[in-house]
């Protein structure tokens, strides 16, 4: 379910009715972000109940810190990064990174091309075809197979709309390397779809599974 | 003026710069040589198609949501420090 985002100024009032005591306002604040605090924490922790804890809590420190909020940065950027610091505490804390860091060092290194493993011919998926479980599932799936700096990146780019700029912030990685980490991300999603792309996902027939995810 | 001749690119030196391709942030001449080589590569083509689609997929706002019971529960923290019980539903 997609939310309006709200204006820049509609924000700014209400970020001042907060700060003066009127609470309700901050849960109008976060509404139109709710997608984006999940995914930011799904893109880190790759576990829907994880990334829900995550999400409580980033809300809870961003409505504790409001004051501290300053109007230079956009809030949704804000909320986001608070999220994100939130995932990575989380993920030191349960010493799952440790398990991590060894599947980073056997695929995705950011040197050397990434060849893409298909070459079939897609023609233009319709938005429509997303009202397919399968296809959404497929695309969940793809997401969650990638290498965590690359499902990072994609999210905050490609799901999220976040400039290269505003990504390599949160990352805290050059614009450069946001680049190169998005193409292989896109890449790698592209080659993770190809298996259904048969013309299945348009004309909503089942597809067979040639590849893994 | 005499137009300035397009050097040809290798599919290996395209599919490093597809991604920037679709995002337009190519200088001109990588860009025209780029087009240029899609024009006659049908194997790139198929690449740049299927990349630009997966943009388009997972930037639809259909793509990927919350969990429903994940969304309903989002605010839960925030209500218990508040010292509420449930939060307020709005209807937009």
């Amino acid at each position: 379910m997609a939310t309006m985002r709200l204006q820049p100024d509609m924000e700014a009032v209400l970020i001042d009715r907060v700060r003066r005591g009127e609470h309700d306002a901050f849960y109008d604040l976060v509404r139109p972000h709710e997608r984006g605090i999940f995914m930011a924490a799904f893109s880190i922790l790759n576990n829907e109940a994880d990334a829900e804890e995550v999400a409580q809590e980033a809300i809870l420190k961003a409505f504790k810190a409001i004051g501290k909020f300053r109007g230079e940065a956009k809030f949704s950027t804000w909320i986001i990064q608070i999220t994100m610091n939130e995932a990575r505490m989380k993920l030191r804390k349960d010493r799952r990174h440790l398990y991590e860091s060894l599947d980073e060092s056997r695929k995705g290194e950011d040197d050397g091309d990434y060849i893409p493993k298909d070459f079939a011919d897609w023609r233009e998926i319709p938005s429509e075809a997303l009202d397919s479980a399968r296809l959404r599932s497929a695309l969940q799936k793809g997401l969650a197979s990638l290498p965590p700096k690359y499902r990072q990146v994609i999210v905050l780019r490609d799901v999220e709309n976040l400039s290269i700029a505003e990504t390599a912030e949160m990352m805290g990685i050059t614009e450069a390397t946001v680049k190169t980490r998005l193409l292989r991300a896109r890449l790698m999603m592209r080659d993770a779809l190809a298996p259904g792309y048969d013309g299945a996902w348009r004309k909503g027939r089942e597809y067979e599974k040639v590849r893994p995810f | 003026m005499a137009k300035k001749p397009i050097v040809e690119i290798d599919c290996r030196a395209v599919w490093r710069q597809v991604s920037n391709y679709i995002d337009g942030d190519l200088a001109e001449d990588v860009r025209a040589a780029m087009a240029l080589h899609f024009k006659n590569c049908a194997h790139c083509s198929a690449i740049l198609d299927g990349t630009r689609n997966v943009v388009k997929l997972v930037g639809d706002g259909k793509a990927f949501d919350i969990p429903s019971g994940a969304r309903s529960r989002l605010y839960g923290k925030l209500d218990e420090h508040l010292g509420r019980t449930r939060s307020k539903k709005r209807v937009h």
